[in-house]
């Protein structure tokens, strides 16, 4: 009987032992009966509500507005769950992706490939909204040392205004002749020391950000195709002494995936071409740097992709160094489409 | 069996797949039916994404109208990309599949690697 009823399974590589398609119809049946029972305490609160609110556990407030909440989600969560599994135990892998780019060619018709645009390949159009001033386009950046500053900008604002707070408490008791000697010796200087601290960080954090100047990238054309040439014109602006500056166009993997509940990020970097090495210079305000190249994208190169959990991902890469200010990076993403006619650039690009 | 009908089992974006199956050894009125697609695949460290280009399901109805001892022919242009790709932390890969579904709720699968493109290595 062992053979034909097995209460459990085990995981071989990336698959389970076992008849997967019982394992599909036991968790269907799982989310159905969470499903169901949501539908039915919630009936069972509102009819309840609406034919004898006098004798209502929960009256309309608080703890009723939450059963309907913790019900209406396990509808929801039971619904969606039940759907999932009766669409992946009914329809294979294929059929489902096919259902989902509407791409099923029906029997007796020849396949149709009607696509304009290369599949799997980044959107255009973030690309392509800010016209340069001396090339056609001005690529976007990143800096990720803005978002360290805004997030860090708001914690030192709540910080500091619990520790007014604080203070504003701890001497409104101390007037009233009812101090509180723990808050004022112990936790005050605490929250007052810590503030300090986050404070001068920020500051520093924001004069680096500013003191360095923005740094711009135009190029002549987009998207950028493999083997063909392009022009590349960076700006750096500021008031600083630059020891060296590169730009490099690089390409990087990125895989995502579950590392038991956790959904963890990979990027491995997989091409390096350095594009353009300034040495020594002097930026002044108003009299930028500015540097002019060309760089080709080589034949071999593989193409832009992006799919739910993987990518790889173009980009240029700008590091510096600076007299008197730490080392600084900043990217410019990009997209690489495969050779393929021009229309469909151009057609990307409208 | 599948069989790919050119000399090489690489093509370049653009080109015309011409592929062909035929059921060996399975009695065809055991089939509940029969799913033909032309699919890319990612294998590496991040969760497999699939995605499908060609897709044909052939119901017991229309089974039983073809000879399935004789080869089935289909074709079907190559998309421009994803094209195959041999990384370090992510591979690409194409190939032709054929799943049967039996009366008796098991699946059978037969599938045929293909490369598109000629980036197959990691750069």
């Amino acid at each position: 009987m062992s053979r034909f009823f097995r209460l459990y399974g085990k995981k071989r590589g990336h698959r389970m032992t076992g008849w997967w398609l019982a394992g599909r119809v036991g968790e269907a049946f799982w989310f159905a009966a969470i499903c169901v029972l949501g539908v039915l305490s919630l009936s069972t609160m509102l009819v309840w509500q609406v034919l004898s609110p006098n004798t209502h556990a929960y009256g309309v407030g608080y703890g009723f507005w939450l059963l309907v909440l913790i019900s209406s989600s396990f509808i929801g969560i039971g619904a969606v769950g039940f759907f999932y599994r009766v669409l992946s135990a009914a329809y294979s892998d294929e059929h489902r992706s096919a259902l989902a780019s509407k791409s099923i060619v029906e029997h007796g018709k020849s396949a149709t490939n009607l696509i304009s645009l290369p599949p799997m390949v980044p959107n255009l159009q973030p690309f392509t909204d800010s016209p340069g001033v001396r090339l056609a386009f001005r690529l976007p950046g990143n800096r990720p040392e803005t978002r360290e500053l805004v997030l860090g900008s708001l914690f030192v604002l709540a910080w500091n205004a619990l520790t007014v707070f604080c203070s504003v408490l701890a001497l409104g008791k101390l007037f009233s002749r009812q101090p509180d000697w723990f808050l004022i010796l112990f936790i005050l200087p605490l929250f007052f020391f810590i503030g300090f601290r986050v404070t001068r960080w920020f500051f520093l954090a924001f004069r680096r950000a500013t003191g360095i100047g923005p740094t711009t990238i135009e190029i002549d054309d987009l998207p950028l195709t493999i083997g063909e040439m392009y022009r590349l014109n960076l700006v750096q602006y500021g008031r600083l002494v630059v020891k060296k500056l590169s730009i490099a166009l690089v390409c990087e993997e990125v895989a995502t995936y579950h590392f038991g509940t956790d959904t963890r990020t990979e990027r491995q970097e997989v091409y390096r071409r350095p594009v353009l090495e300034q040495g020594r210079c002097r930026i002044d305000w108003g009299r930028p740097l500015e540097l002019v190249c060309e760089f080709c994208l080589p034949d071999d190169a593989m193409h832009s992709f992006q799919s739910p959990h993987n990518a790889v991902a173009w980009k240029f890469v700008v590091e510096g160094e600076a007299n008197r200010w730490p080392s600084y990076c900043r990217s410019f993403p990009v997209v690489v489409y495969p050779r393929g006619p021009k229309m469909n650039r151009r057609a990307a690009l409208s | 069996m599948i069989q790919l009908l050119g000399f090489q089992p690489g093509y370049m974006p653009g080109d015309e797949l011409v592929f062909q199956y035929k059921l060996v050894s399975i009695d065809p009125t055991a089939i509940l039916a029969i799913e033909a697609s032309v699919v890319w695949f990612t294998e590496g460290k991040g969760n497999e994404d699939l995605g499908v280009h060609f897709f044909q399901r052939l119901t017991r109805e229309a089974i039983t109208d073809r000879d399935f001892s004789q080869p089935q022919l289909i074709s079907t242009l190559l998309p421009e990309s994803p094209i195959s790709y041999e990384g370090r932390l992510l591979k690409i890969r194409w190939c032709i599949r054929v799943r049967l579904y039996l009366n008796d709720g098991t699946d059978l699968v037969a599938q045929e690697p293909f490369y598109l493109g000629t980036v197959t290595k990691e750069l």
